[in-house]
């Protein structure tokens, strides 16, 4: 593996003058980066604090830090970090971090290294392939050798005629390009062809820096839309987005896991031989952070016992043979108006119809609705920022006036001023729609947000529309705001006007390897394998399905297991067979994460198991939205890491 | 990272007229531009001709393991056709190239340099990896590529109203570096000797 790194230490008689007239040094290293990642730090550092010392200068300390040319976190690590009494700043890195760090230093700021100077090399991977990006490619002329970068001449128009026995007469090491293309070219048969090509000219004025610097900068700034990091995966929502909701027939057998939220498992009420009805509660919450299940279908419980679950391996579930009549349990009936109702009511309505967050986490939506500081501002999710899923899409579209109904019992609950829902333009037609059936509403706004993964996360979803920044650790209540997803409004909307609790839920059903595809009224406890049976199963094998979508979903190794409050999707796409290679520390997954962690050393000290190293560098803030593995060059499966060293650091408590 | 282009679309279609192509799309270094649309565009229409055997959209084809186990579920595809056409940098043409040795390989994309090399992130910022590091003598503006004639020893003399008189969209280098040394109070760094730019690069010595 070649290695690029990028700078080295001047020499020692121009450092001598260099801080001849200069004292008091604070010193600031770059980790550098596009090498194999085997050492956190570089001895640079080290060694030119000793030559420092030696010549008798005092370091008012030194830093050391990972991609400095990344101005943002740059910025930030530097607050307050050189201390008092500090005179100059000395930095060794490329000429890059250097530049960031004397834009932002307001001291005097010193280069120790020189940058090193190797021409022709682009792209991520470490390789050997060196590419002078010329703006011209002769590789189609030439066999796909490059004749730039190759040539030590780097001629276009065929050898010089210098080279002895295939050896460049430039440098005796390499071999001589021209000789290379032509064996390619023989062995392809296309001599003919070359020798038939017109002479090539090398046009130096293709350059073109200012496209070029344009490029980069509107690149950046829809990097940098609304909050830091983020990518643009492919949407592929167009199999489904536009494709209307159908119901699922009634399935003739449920499984109700008495978990589908997160905290503590309901308990059952239920036995064995029981009679149940649709809405009748099978489950009551086990402690404060829980909630109650509900049956989905009148019929006989057939079992209750450990079944397969989509998250976690297996969960008592509650089996209930349907007897395909659908009777109403008595306590579904319409609660009084939304005028009528107290905020405490609201709160116990959300609870006792089981209702948890529906885009995946399944937190408690009536704890969410008891925040313990003041909220102003509820921020509906309408961002759907997952490739594929067109589920709350459908939602905003088919159940608008619930959906505006769920968010006013919201906004009644908590106390709050103002409502948001927020959509990414994507989906034109339900901003449309939802912007004109709140038109008259004075507490109600939507937001149009530019397309960005994960932008539907709380977090990113709070800075991208209030600015507002959640500390880490902490709440989107800390900084006066709620989340709510759109299927969870929906949801609340039910259970108020017609009583009925958390049974059933859209669903999609999508992906290139999906025979029919499309978005579905499904209810909970239904077999995922009949779901996907029913949209005429997959395609070919070697088929991978999730629960949930591609970046976030849950791998289903057995799609014999049940929708549940939380699945808003089930996916089967193509297997990417593609093998974790070494880090290179490219920096990307730095580049792209939203919460401003370092995703390679997570990789690294998970390796090591290093707990103690991925609790400071704050593993607890990774929110697993994906984006670091997306873009990783060489496909680490940080999220896994990153999973096992969160349950080991809760373990250290 | 890495800025690439489409080649004009003559040259394009010259490279695949009345041939089987079979299409690689590299998507890696994901947001630094690769021209998705237009090849999108340009890639449907010969699908619709029945000129493809195949496209393979993925990314980091520099990364040659991945890339190999990747193409090898299209190897049928590939060699039913005529020419491989690449879009990707020219790394990456190179890689697949030296792979399928005994196939035609083709670039539909031209490959430009940014400004800069690769650091993290393609700020502002741009250092030509000159090997010699000038920022000690400019307040930390680089005059390499800061000043449009990459001068080393002060201002040409040529800037109007503070813009370069080569490209008038960028102001000249060396004010800023004059303004910049008096803001930190260094001004007396200018009266450093004569430098001279050596033009080997690190191979060389």
């Amino acid at each position: 593996m070649e290695n690029y790194t990028k700078y080295r230490l001047k020499n020692n008689d121009e450092l001598a003058s260099v801080l001849a007239d200069k004292d008091n040094l604070f010193i600031i290293a770059c980790n550098k980066c596009f090498k194999e990642f085997e050492t956190v730090d570089e001895p640079e550092c080290a060694e030119f604090e000793k030559f420092a010392a030696e010549q008798g200068k005092t370091v008012t300390g030194t830093a050391r830090v990972d991609f400095l040319c990344n101005k943002i976190q740059t910025e930030r690590k530097l607050q307050d970090l050189i201390p008092e009494g500090t005179e100059n700043v000395f930095v060794i890195s490329c000429g890059l971090g250097i530049q960031t760090v004397a834009d932002l230093a307001g001291k005097p700021v010193y280069a120790a290294s020189n940058s090193l100077n190797y021409r022709g090399y682009h792209g991520m991977a470490l390789t050997q392939k060196k590419c002078d990006a010329c703006a011209q490619c002769y590789l189609n002329i030439t066999g796909g050798v490059c004749p730039i970068v190759d040539c030590s001449k780097s001629l276009v128009n065929g050898q010089c005629g210098g080279a002895k026995n295939g050896k460049c007469e430039v440098d005796s090491s390499k071999d001589c390009a021209w000789e290379k293309i032509y064996q390619r070219l023989e062995k392809q048969g296309r001599l003919e062809e070359f020798l038939q090509q017109p002479v090539q000219l090398r046009d130096y004025s293709k350059i073109n820096f200012k496209f070029v610097n344009e490029y980069v900068k509107a690149i950046r700034a829809e990097r940098l839309e609304g909050y830091y990091g983020g990518v643009h995966p492919l949407e592929r929502k167009e199999y489904t987005e536009h494709m209307a909701l159908q119901r699922f027939p009634d399935p003739e057998e449920v499984v109700i896991p008495l978990s589908m939220h997160a905290g503590a498992p309901a308990n059952p009420v239920v036995q064995v031989g029981d009679t149940v009805k649709v809405g009748q509660k099978i489950g009551e919450a086990a402690a404060f952070i829980s909630s109650p299940v509900h049956s989905s279908v009148s019929g006989t419980v057939t079992a209750i016992e450990e079944r397969g679950h989509a998250t976690r391996g297996t969960c008592l579930s509650v089996v209930i043979k349907s007897d395909g009549k659908n009777t109403l349990h008595e306590s579904v009936k319409p609660h009084k108006s939304l005028e009528e109702l107290t905020c405490d009511e609201i709160v116990e309505i959300v609870k006792e119809a089981g209702i948890v967050g529906m885009g995946g986490a399944g937190f408690p939506t009536s704890v969410k609705l008891k925040p313990a500081k003041p909220v102003d501002t509820i921020l509906l999710n309408g961002c759907e920022c997952e490739p594929l899923l067109t589920a709350d899409h459908r939602v905003l579209l088919e159940f608008a006036d619930d959906v505006i109904y769920g968010l006013q019992a919201i906004l009644k609950a908590v106390g709050a001023e103002k409502g948001v829902i927020v959509i990414e333009d994507n989906k034109p037609d339900a901003i449309q729609l939802m912007t004109e059936k709140t038109a008259d509403l004075d507490n109600i706004e939507v937001v149009t947000a530019k397309t960005k993964y994960p932008q539907g996360a709380e977090k990113m979803l709070i800075k991208r529309v209030t600015g507002r920044k959640v500390p880490s650790g902490g709440l989107p209540a800390d900084v006066g705001c709620i989340v709510s997803n759109i299927s969870t409004t929906k949801a609340i909307a039910d259970a108020i006007l017609t009583g009925m609790p958390l049974i059933e839920r859209v669903v999609t059903v999508t992906g290139e390897r999906v025979k029919n595809p499309g978005n579905f009224i499904v209810k909970i406890g239904t077999n995922t394998k009949d779901l996907i049976e029913y949209c005429g199963g997959v395609t070919g094998d070697d088929v991978t399905i999730k629960a949930g979508g591609p970046m976030m979903g849950f791998l289903l190794t057995d799609t014999n297991v049940p929708i549940m409050k939380g699945s808003n999707g089930i996916i089967a796409v193509d297997t990417d067979h593609t093998v974790e290679q070494p880090c290179i520390k490219c920096g990307r997954c730095m580049d792209v994460c939203p919460m401003e962690l370092s995703p390679l050393y997570f990789a690294k000290f998970a390796d090591e198991e290093n707990w103690q190293g991925m609790k400071e560098k704050n593993v607890m803030d990774c929110i697993e939205c994906r984006c670091c593995e997306y873009i990783c060059s060489s496909k680490i499966p940080l999220v896994t890491k990153i999973k096992a060293g969160k349950n080991a650091v809760r373990g250290m408590k | 990272m890495l800025i690439t282009q489409l080649k004009p679309r003559e040259t394009i279609e010259a490279l695949t007229e009345g041939k089987k192509v079979f299409i690689i799309n590299c998507h890696g270094c994901k947001e630094v531009h690769f021209p998705v649309e237009e090849a999108d565009e340009l890639q449907k229409a010969w699908t619709a001709q029945g000129k493809v055997t195949g496209i393979l959209t993925t990314d980091y084809i520099c990364n040659q393991e991945n890339m190999e186990l990747r193409l090898r579920k299209h190897m049928e595809e590939i060699q039913a056709a005529d020419v491989v056409l690449v879009f990707s940098c020219g790394v990456g043409v190179q890689t697949i190239a030296a792979y399928l040795e005994e196939k035609k390989v083709c670039a539909a994309c031209d490959t430009c340099p940014l400004p800069g090399f690769q650091g993290v992130t393609p700020l502002e910022y741009k250092c030509d990896q000159c090997g010699e590091c000038y920022l000690n003598l400019t307040g930390g503006i680089c005059p390499i590529t800061a000043c449009s004639k990459s001068l080393v020893n002060g201002q040409c003399g040529g800037a109007k109203n503070g813009r370069c008189e080569v490209d008038s969209d960028m102001e000249c280098g060396w004010e800023r570096i004059y303004r910049r040394l008096a803001q930190i109070g260094r001004l007396d760094v200018l009266k450093c000797p004569t430098q001279v730019r050596n033009f080997a690069t690190d191979d060389d010595v």
